[in-house]
C-alpha cells in the first residue's frame, strides 16, 4: 500500500489539534481555582488543580439529582426503544401484511416532523395524558424511532427466514420466537442502537426542555441550559457540569467506536 | 408452488395479526406524540389558542399567518435561519468531505484521526455552546488571550453582532462534521479501487481522479448530507441557547427559538404553530429543491 505524503499529515493533524484542544481545554478548565478561571491571562493548563468547582456544581446545584436523573432516563429509555423498535423491524422485515407500504410511509414522514417544529402541540398532547412534568415523558415518546425501525429492519432482513419457520414447526409462539431467536440473534444491531439511544438521551434538551418544569427533575442539559441562562454564566460550576457531561459520552465512544460508525453508515441520519 | 412463491420475501403466516401487534408500540407512539400534535399543530395556527386558553378559543383564519408578515422578529429569525442555512451547508459539506478524503489515506494511527475528528458528535449541543462560549467570550477569553499574544487588539467577540454569526457557523462544523466525514468515508471506501488504477495507467492526475472518479461516485452520499444538514441547521436552538443566546441584538435568533419563546414566554400558541407551519414547509421545499436539483444533475 502507498504511504500518505507528508502534506496529509500535517493536514490531518492540523484538523486533529482542531477537534482535540477545545474539549482538553475545558476539561483543564474544569479543574482550575477562581482565580486563574477569571484571570487576564488564562494559561491551558491549570497552575492549581483543584476539585472545587465539582463540589461547588454538586452542593449548589443538586446536580448529582440530575446526574442520576438523566441515567435513568437514558437507560430506561434505552431499554424499550431496543424492544420496540426490533419488534417493528422485525415484523417490516419478516412478515407481509395490508396496510405494510402505508405503515412505512407513515414512519419516513415522521423523519420529516422533526421535535422541534412540533413542541407546542406536543406540550397540549403531554397535559392531555398527565406526563407533563413527568420522567415518563422522556423515556417512552422518544423511544419510538425511525432511526431504530430502519436500522434494525435492515440487519433482521440478514437472519434467514428457515431459522424462524424451524422454530414455527416446533410450535413455538410468536413472542418465544421473538424473545428467544430474534433478540438473540440481533444482537449487533441492537448494540448500535443501544449506544445510540443512550447518547440520543443523554444529550437530549429539547424534549426536557418542552415536558420538564420542576428542577427536581431536570437533567443535566436541561439543569446545565438553565444555569447558564438569564443571569449571566455561572462559568465555575456549569464548566464542571459540563466536564462531567460529556465525560461519560466520551468513555462511552471510546469503547464502543466500531458501533458508532457503523451505525452513522447504515442510518445516516439521527433519531 | 404457490408455497414456494409466497416465500419470495418474508414468511408468510398464518396469524395475520402478529406484524400488526410487532407493530403496534410504535406507531401508537409515532400517532400520539408526532403525527396527532403535528394536525393539532395545522389547527392551532388557524385559532387564537393561548397557553392558559387550551379550553376554550376562537378559529380565526389566516390571521397568524397575515400577522407574521409585520412581525419583526419573525421575519429577522426566519431570514437569520434561512441565510445560517445557506451558509453553514457548503461549509460542512467541503468540511466533512475534506475529512473524509484525509482519513482514507494510508495513514499511520488511522483509527486515531476518525476517532479525534468523529469525538465532537458524542458531546451535547448544550456543552458545546458552553465550550465555544468559554473559550470566546469576554477580553479574558483564552481566545483574546492568544489574539494578544500574536499582536492583535483585543476582539468583541461574542458581543460583536457578527463574530456572533460566525461564532455559532463554526461550531456547527466543528460539532458535525464528523458525523457527516463518516456517511462520505463509507461512500469513499465502496468505490471499486480498479477504477483508480485504470486512471493511473492512463496516467491520470489526482485532481482528475477525483474529479472524474470520485466525485460523480459519491453521489448518494453527497445528496444524503446535503439533506440531511439543511434538515439539521433549520431546527438548530440548543447550541444557540448556551453559546449566544440568541444575542447580540438578535443578531443569532432563530427560528425554533422564537417558536418556543412565543409560545412559552409569550403563550400566543396559535401564532407560534402558524410560525411553526411556515417553517415546516419551507424545510421540505429546501429538502425537495436538494433532492429534484441532484436528480436532475443525474441525467445532465
Amino acid at each position: 500500500m502507498k504511504k500518505a505524503s507528508l502534506l496529509t499529515y500535517v493536514l490531518s493533524i492540523v484538523v486533529l489539534l482542531i477537534f482535540i484542544l477545545p474539549v482538553i481545554y475545558i476539561i483543564f478548565s474544569a479543574f482550575k481555582p477562581s482565580s486563574e478561571l477569571f484571570s487576564a491571562n488564562p494559561t491551558f493548563i491549570p497552575k492549581d488543580w483543584t476539585l472545587e468547582n465539582f463540589t461547588i456544581a454538586l452542593s449548589k446545584g443538586n446536580f448529582s439529582l440530575y446526574i442520576f436523573n438523566t441515567f435513568l432516563v437514558a437507560i430506561s429509555s434505552t431499554i424499550i426503544a431496543v424492544i420496540i423498535n426490533t419488534m417493528a423491524g422485525y415484523a417490516l422485515s419478516k412478515f407481509r401484511f395490508k396496510g405494510e407500504n402505508v405503515i412505512m410511509l407513515l414512519i419516513l414522514s415522521t423523519i420529516m416532523l422533526p421535535l422541534e417544529v412540533i413542541m407546542v402541540p406536543i406540550f397540549s398532547v403531554l397535559r392531555f395524558f398527565g406526563l407533563y412534568n413527568s420522567l415518563l415523558a422522556l423515556i417512552i415518546p422518544p423511544a419510538a424511532t425511525p432511526t431504530g425501525i430502519f436500522l434494525m429492519r435492515q440487519y433482521l432482513l440478514t437472519i434467514p427466514d428457515e431459522v424462524i419457520q424451524a422454530a414455527r414447526i416446533d410450535g413455538a409462539s410468536e413472542w418465544r420466537i421473538f424473545w428467544n431467536i430474534i433478540l438473540p440473534n440481533a444482537k449487533p444491531a441492537i448494540a448500535t442502537l443501544a449506544i445510540f439511544s443512550f447518547m440520543w438521551r443523554w444529550n437530549d434538551y429539547v424534549w426536557p426542555l418542552i415536558a420538564i418544569n420542576s428542577p427536581k427533575k431536570y437533567t443535566l442539559q436541561l439543569a446545565i441550559a438553565n444555569f447558564s441562562g438569564e443571569f449571566g454564566i455561572d462559568y465555575n460550576s456549569v464548566i464542571a457540569m459540563s466536564a462531567l457531561a460529556m465525560i461519560p459520552m466520551l468513555i462511552v465512544f471510546l469503547i464502543f467506536q466500531r458501533q458508532f460508525v457503523q451505525g452513522t453508515v447504515d442510518s445516516g441520519m439521527k433519531g | 408452488m404457490t408455497k414456494v412463491k409466497k416465500k419470495v420475501r418474508g414468511v408468510e403466516f398464518k396469524q395475520k395479526i402478529v406484524p400488526y401487534m410487532f407493530l403496534a408500540p410504535n406507531l401508537l407512539i409515532f400517532s400520539i406524540f408526532i403525527i396527532v400534535p403535528a394536525l393539532i399543530g395545522l389547527y392551532y395556527s388557524f385559532t387564537d389558542v393561548t397557553l392558559f386558553t387550551f379550553d376554550g378559543f376562537d378559529f380565526i383564519g389566516l390571521e397568524n399567518y397575515v400577522k407574521l408578515i409585520d412581525n419583526e422578529y419573525f421575519v429577522k429569525a426566519f431570514v437569520n435561519t434561512i441565510k445560517l442555512v445557506i451558509v453553514v451547508v457548503p461549509i460542512m459539506y467541503v468540511a466533512s468531505l475534506t475529512m473524509a478524503v484525509l482519513i482514507v489515506q494510508p495513514l499511520k494511527a488511522k483509527g486515531l484521526f476518525r476517532a479525534v475528528y468523529y469525538w465532537p458528535v458524542m458531546i451535547s449541543a448544550i456543552v458545546i455552546g458552553i465550550m465555544w462560549n468559554w473559550i470566546l467570550a469576554g477580553n479574558f477569553s483564552i481566545f483574546n488571550a492568544i489574539a494578544r499574544s500574536l499582536g492583535i487588539q483585543t476582539l468583541k467577540t461574542l458581543t460583536d453582532p457578527t463574530f456572533a454569526w460566525w461564532s455559532v457557523v463554526f461550531a456547527l462544523v466543528w460539532s458535525r462534521a464528523g458525523y457527516y466525514m463518516i456517511i462520505f468515508m463509507a461512500a469513499l471506501l465502496s468505490i471499486p479501487v480498479p477504477l483508480y488504477e485504470a486512471a493511473d495507467m492512463d496516467g491520470a492526475s489526482k485532481l482528475q481522479k477525483f474529479m472524474y472518479i470520485t466525485y460523480p461516485a459519491i453521489r448518494p452520499a453527497r445528496l444524503m448530507v446535503f439533506i440531511l444538514t439543511t434538515m439539521e441547521i433549520f431546527k438548530v436552538y440548543p447550541l444557540v441557547v448556551t453559546l449566544t443566546g440568541g444575542g447580540p441584538h438578535r443578531a443569532t435568533y432563530f427560528t425554533v427559538q422564537y417558536v418556543y419563546e412565543v409560545a412559552f414566554k409569550e403563550y400566543q400558541v396559535g401564532s407560534a404553530s402558524a410560525m411553526s407551519m411556515v417553517m415546516l414547509l419551507i424545510v421540505t421545499i429546501f429538502t425537495a429543491a436538494n433532492f429534484f436539483l441532484s436528480k436532475r444533475g443525474e441525467n445532465v
